[in-house]
């Protein structure tokens, strides 16, 4: 009997006691952090990434604009205790520019650049917690942190990592897991069930991929109605919150409010 | 660090109101007003040691304030071979999030952080401050103990809040228990009190390869006790400076600025005060950052008002990370008995 921790024991249960296809907890956290336009702190199990998105703005550097369509700028960072061994990292490290890169190219297609030429998006992402899966939570939080800044998207994005033990496919992986099992990212847009993105760093069976990008697509889906949730609750309060602003008050004039806009959302 | 832009009209109506008797502040504070300060400690599974502090969080869900995340982690460092200094050591080094400082290219960020960081690493790694407990085996083995801490927001007053936040960090930060392990012959038969001797049993006369009694050494190595909880508290924990920030705008100053007031105060003293429980309080540093000049004889007063404030600011740290000490151990015991 070694001591290693099983991956996936004979009753079909990890070493964090879920199932195979069960996801981590999520939790989404869409309060306004500092002076940025939008942000969004999501939590997956114990992956904790907090966005900032700024903008669409004047770019800070007038020759990395384009005339047609706004740039995304993401710049990302980890912190030095989000691992359990201390390390610092650079911002110019490359693993976090390659990060960054991917998330970039995420983006690129779904948010409406043309919409907003000769402008800058700055999406900054700050890793506060790894324990698996970084990739997946960073693109979540950078959807719902685009949502909760306004910018138009054509869809959500949403992302979730898969492996394989032996034959059996795993979803939303840990540390643990992914440091012994071929993995990869998947992103996808929910609406379309466009992908977006599939990342795979790790040798991979042809015959389980197709597996497992199916599996990811599915739980792409479950994602997009907990991320929609958090959406439609954080606006809904807005909104109650301006309702109650705009109250008429007693005896006065009655006060001149936007019109209401058609609310209903056909997902 | 200043707002991005504010108007020389508005830097003269914020100064003109603060001057004026009584003194007005756009969120109605007086001058020597603290904003509300929320502060958590052990929000960093994976550290040591760790607190989130802010400064100015509006009520509802409104978000705003300047908000510092720090956390501390121990490392073994060796003395003779690495770069581990005898008896331990601490290493401060501050991050600034590019969403606090929207405006700032990333040179300018970097700076901004060197500068915090300088600041910080003096005032907390001075030896009259230095923690007695990081010292694993003496000449061998130490900790290293280093305090992150990170900016995620800024809306004025951020070296008060590192500061704070620091502290808290450090207050929380747990040492792991070690025991030193030596390997020792039978004959000379000495144990000393608090290393745990393995003694190999056996017969004496029985000459083989694998036995290595004949190589007397001292204390060699360590190991982590099992034991219920995270080790001890760092020493020193009432040690700990904290800071207080004062805008001089004379004839007045003022304590934890806005951005835009901190735009309209050309000159700052910053002063770091350390309260020991037994001992008569000191002034861990100082620093005059701006441009102006202040008349010599006026420091005296501001040192001593200073302290008067860092006092204050320091008992309700104090009080607050009692609170949160009795909240994450013996609420949290009575909750898992319940259950």
């Amino acid at each position: 009997m070694s001591s290693r921790v099983e991956i996936l024991n004979d009753g079909g249960y990890r070493s964090d006691g879920r199932r195979q296809y069960e996801l981590r907890d999520v939790n989404i956290d869409l309060s306004q952090q500092g002076t940025a336009d939008g942000c969004c702190t999501i939590s997956h199990g114990l992956t904790q990434v907090l966005v900032t998105v700024f903008g669409p703005r004047e770019a800070k550097m007038r020759s990395q604009t384009l005339h047609d369509r706004a740039v995304i700028n993401v710049e990302m960072s980890v912190l030095p205790f989000s691992t359990g061994e201390r390390r610092r990292r650079a911002r110019a490290d490359r693993r976090i520019l390659e990060l960054a890169a991917t998330i970039k190219s995420t983006f690129e297609p779904v948010v409406q650049t043309t919409l907003y030429p000769r402008s800058q998006i700055d999406i900054f992402v700050q890793v506060l917690q790894q324990d698996g899966g970084l990739l997946h939570a960073c693109i979540n939080a950078t959807t719902l942190a685009l949502i909760s800044a306004g910018i138009p998207m054509s869809d959500f994005v949403c992302a979730v990592s898969g492996g394989v033990h032996a034959t059996s496919p795993l979803l939303d992986l840990t540390m643990l897991e992914e440091n012994d099992l071929p993995h990869m990212t998947v992103a996808v847009m929910p609406r379309t069930s466009k992908v977006t993105l599939v990342a795979l760093e790790t040798r991979l069976h042809v015959d389980r991929f197709a597996e497992i990008f199916s599996l990811a697509g599915e739980a792409g889906q479950a994602l997009h109605r907990e991320m929609r949730r958090a959406v439609r609750g954080r606006t809904g309060r807005l909104v109650g919150v301006m309702e109650t602003g705009m109250k008429q008050p007693i005896g006065g004039e009655p006060l001149e409010r936007d019109v209401v806009m058609d609310d209903r959302m056909d997902f | 660090m200043a707002a991005p832009s504010t108007s020389k009209a508005e830097k003269a109506y914020i100064q003109a109101s603060l001057q004026a008797s009584p003194p007005l502040r756009a969120d109605g504070r007086t001058l020597l007003d603290f904003r509300t300060i929320l502060l958590e400690t052990g929000v960093a599974p994976l550290a040591n040691g760790s607190a989130r502090l802010n400064i100015g969080k509006a009520t509802q869900e409104g978000g705003g304030g300047t908000e510092v995340l720090a956390a501390t982690k121990l490392e073994v460092e060796d003395v003779e071979t690495g770069d581990g200094v005898d008896g331990g050591r601490l290493v401060c080094s501050v991050t600034c999030s590019p969403s606090a400082y929207p405006h700032m290219s990333s040179i300018a960020l970097d700076e901004l952080q060197y500068d915090l960081t300088t600041i910080l690493n003096q005032t907390l790694s001075h030896p009259s401050l230095h923690p007695k407990n990081l010292s694993i085996l003496p000449g061998k083995k130490s900790w290293l103990l280093s305090l992150d801490l990170v900016v995620l927001a800024d809306a004025g007053n951020v070296f008060d809040a590192l500061f704070m936040a620091a502290r808290a960090a450090l207050w929380d930060t747990k040492v792991p228990r070690t025991r030193a392990i030596q390997y020792q012959t039978r004959r000379s038969g000495y144990a000393s009190k608090n290393t745990d001797a393995m003694e190999v049993e056996g017969e004496s006369n029985i000459t083989s390869g694998f036995d290595t009694r004949d190589m007397a050494r001292a204390a060699a190595d360590f190991e982590l006790p099992d034991y219920w909880d995270e080790g001890e508290v760092l020493d020193g924990r009432d040690r700990w400076p904290v800071c207080v920030t004062l805008n001089l705008l004379p004839p007045v100053h003022f304590l934890d600025a806005t951005l835009p007031e901190e735009a309209s105060t050309t000159i700052k003293l910053l002063l770091a005060f350390s309260f020991p429980s037994n001992t008569q309080s000191s002034l861990q540093a100082m620093r005059l950052t701006g441009s102006g000049e202040v008349v010599l004889a006026q420091m005296k007063l501001l040192m001593a008002d200073g302290e008067r404030y860092a006092r204050e600011v320091f008992h309700a740290l104090e009080l607050k990370l009692r609170d949160e000490d009795i909240r994450r151990n013996v609420k949290a015991r009575d909750k898992f008995t319940v259950r």
